[in-house]
């Protein structure tokens, strides 16, 4: 019984590190109609911004800030310089994903000359051990739960009482009315690459310090987790990714916990083909805050 | 419109029987070089291993090894005068991506002299395709599959997983520095190459009085191993035998994290001996504990002699093409590899043919010698003895090699540790005794 409890406990922290980058995975696919498959590489780049900086003395929560701009200004810049141009030429749906897996498979390859194939880990990133009714988790891993809330309830607070949050709502509704209404949906979308890119380049270090070691393959691993809660919630529905984030971090765990560890993602990957079979618009079925533009 | 489309249609067929030949001919691997000579033209080392993907740090040790044995046989005249080439094929250590990446090398480049690397990963896909197109090759794989291997082609120079599995039990049982434990965690990647490790350590553990308290089969490259690691402490182990490559740091940490700072001791495997484990392991869970709590097993080397100088002196060169390439100098693998290709130009040499059926059963010759041969030590040597007449026996930086007739070579394993700088420091041996204890328990 003790182990369950322990894994639930770490079940909080993987579906807080799940959470913060599998809302902005599906707030960039709800608002600009975009499934970007570089996404993952954004992270690992982020986390690698973080551990430079951490290398050279600074701690990791300024790391996770500096990873949070860089993420932000890759993906506008990304955006802008990549994918904006083949969206004005018309280019389909299928193709753009092509593009953004193109582009995810040239910055891993431009990445490894540089950061290299090896494992590397933050320092000092640990923190002490405090332990509560058989949950062990370390200061560091509660700071961790406590960004996750604190981002849930800022992007909650965007969408639901900000001006911005009601242009995205109403540009990822329908993009064509939105701009007719006189707002800006050009700016808006620049300012969901920079949001979202900022949520991704700190899930990046976020991950990176949940992993205690990482290296330039697990890009592609990032970007399937945060895929698949996106995915379970209902794409493009940030309140969707909450929850499917809670049931991807929470299943693998305890299934490591219950059965051999190698079959955790098994598990965790056996109730998201579940629910798309059952119910393949996700778990969240109304087409609510995000709707997929279309 | 009819006619046009027919005389496309016969066009095509006619064109399609030379294409198709062309094809067969290239699916066949065809040796190189059908007639005698050595031919001309650069000649190519196809590194086939994992350079992405869970096991990436295995590739870069391989390549290493073909870098320094290039210019130690383009430097001292090449195989009668052509230079010999590396190239990097990624199987990413999936048998999935090994098949095409090994027929592409094959179908792709006609000067191929040899293929190193082919870990477990792969080795069981993609072995028979170049023993197929004749290529000798030089495997890192210790599954036991090839302990009597038919192919002829294929050759190993280290011992099966089995001896590896053998030796961390003995480290375990009677290691220097410690009391034999008695309870031991089973913590291996669940890739085909570290799970061969697992029957046979459990055998020789239990047969020999000591107890698993978990088997932990861990997915390599997961995100956190914290339940895992939980569930381990739980068990209570007196010891970690593992290889879990690309994983060692986020598990190992985790231990320490979980276990209040205190680290538990752990041996690894000879896979375990690699300055990129030594790099993630010691970020992860500090230099101190990696000195005090880690032991590892690996093959008698002696770093030292005029094999190993010429090897050392080639390797830190090839740091102008591969920066890394010198943090190798240590790794059995890459030792092997570097003697295994140094073996084949000579045995190129020594037939005066560039023709792989004809070359590859003298790699052998020369490897184990025979009653009276000359033993050399470098390629420059090698090619000397050869054209003054003599039958040879090369001893190269990896050490003496001593082929069965299944074409497996294999010599006895050391007990070690690292120094602060990631050097591998011998820490004992084990007995013929204990050694033979070891393998009757195993089975």
């Amino acid at each position: 019984m003790d182990l369950y409890v322990a894994a639930f406990g770490f079940g909080l922290v993987g579906m807080s590190v799940i959470a913060i980058a599998a809302v902005g995975f599906t707030m960039q696919f709800g608002i600009t109609n975009m499934i970007n498959l570089a996404y993952g590489e954004v992270m690992i780049s982020s986390a690698y911004v973080a551990y430079y900086l951490n290398k050279a003395g600074i701690t990791i929560w300024v790391g996770m800030i500096a990873g949070a701009v860089f993420g932000a200004v890759f993906s506008f810049l990304l955006n802008r310089v990549v994918y904006a141009p083949f969206l004005r030429r018309g280019t389909s749906h299928i193709g753009m994903v092509i593009v953004s897996l193109a582009v995810s498979l040239m910055v891993a390859n431009l990445l490894l000359p540089i950061v290299g194939y090896y494992s590397v880990s933050y320092q000092d990133t640990t923190g002490g051990l405090i332990r509560a009714g058989g949950i062990v988790l370390t200061t560091n891993q509660i700071a961790i739960i406590g960004v996750a809330v604190v981002l849930m309830l800022l992007i909650h607070g965007l969408l639901r009482y900000t001006r911005l949050g009601k242009a995205m709502r109403a540009t990822a509704a329908n993009p064509t009315l939105a701009r007719n209404c006189g707002i800006p949906t050009g700016r808006v979308i620049d300012a969901v690459w920079l949001i979202t890119g900022a949520l991704c380049g700190l899930a990046g270090v976020v991950a990176a310090m949940n992993s205690d070691s990482f290296a330039i393959a697990n890009g592609a691993g990032f970007l399937i987790t945060a895929l698949a809660a996106a995915v379970l919630g209902g794409a493009g529905q940030p309140y969707g990714a909450m929850i499917g984030a809670v049931i991807i971090g929470m299943v693998t765990e305890l299934s490591a916990a219950a059965w051999s560890p190698e079959y955790k993602e098994v598990v965790a990957f056996g109730i998201l083909v579940l629910v798309m079979v059952l119910r393949p618009q996700g778990l969240l079925a109304k087409r609510g805050a995000l709707a997929a533009a279309g | 419109m009819k006619f046009q489309t027919a005389a496309r249609n016969r066009w095509s067929g006619s064109q399609a029987i030379p294409v198709a030949a062309l094809i067969v001919l290239a699916a066949c691997g065809g040796s190189s070089t059908s007639g005698g000579g050595l031919g001309s033209g650069d000649l190519l080392v196809g590194v086939i291993a994992p350079f992405t993907g869970a096991d990436a740090g295995l590739g870069p040790a391989y390549y290493a090894a073909c870098l320094a044995a290039a210019p130690e046989i383009n430097n001292n005249g090449g195989v009668g005068g052509r230079q010999v080439k590396c190239q990097q094929f990624d199987t990413r250590g999936e048998p999935a991506d090994a098949v095409p990446a090994a027929n592409q090398m094959i179908a792709s480049s006609s000067n191929l002299m040899a293929a190193v690397g082919c870990t477990s990963d792969e080795a069981a896909a993609v072995a028979p395709i170049m023993d197929r197109a004749h290529l000798p090759m030089f495997c890192m794989t210790g599954q036991s599959e090839f302990n009597k291997t038919t192919l002829k082609y294929f050759h190993r120079l280290v011992p099966a997983d089995v001896y590896d599995a053998f030796a961390m039990v003995g480290s375990a049982l009677f290691g220097p520095n410690h009391a034999p434990y008695k309870k031991a965690a089973l913590v291996f990647g669940d890739d085909i190459g570290s799970q061969a490790f697992v029957q046979p350590a459990t055998n020789a553990f239990t047969k020999l009085g000591g107890t698993i308290a978990i088997n932990q089969p861990i997915h390599l490259n997961a995100s956190s191993y914290r339940t895992e690691v939980a569930a381990m402490l739980k068990a209570n182990p007196d010891v970690i035998l593992t290889e879990a490559l690309g994983s060692a740091g986020t598990y190992l940490k985790e231990v320490k994290t979980q276990n209040g700072g205190k680290m538990i001791p752990f041996i690894g495997s000879s896979a375990t001996i690699d300055p990129v484990w030594f790099q993630q392991v010691r970020d992860a869970i500090g230099i101190d504990d990696l000195l005090k709590y880690y032991a590892g097993v690996d093959l008698g080397y002696t770093f030292s002699g005029p094999a190993y100088a010429e090897f050392l002196t080639n390797l830190n060169a090839a740091a102008t093409q591969f920066a890394d390439a010198p943090k190798y100098k240590q790794r059995g693998s890459t030792l092997h590899l570097y003697d295994g290709i140094i073996m084949t130009a000579l045995a190129m040499v020594a037939t005066n043919s560039a023709d792989r059926t004809v070359y590859n059963p003298k790699i052998i010759q020369i490897a184990n010698g025979s009653s009276g041969a000359t033993v050399v030590n470098t390629y420059k040597d090698g090619v000397a003895a050869i054209k003054a007449g003599k039958t040879i026996r090369f001893v190269g930086a990896g050490g003496e090699n001593n082929f069965d007739q299944y074409n497996n070579s294999q010599s006895g394993y050391i007990l070690v540790g690292y120094d602060k700088d990631g050097n591998e420091v011998q820490v004992g041996q084990l007995t013929p005794d204990q050694t033979a204890k070891l393998i009757a328990a195993g089975g």
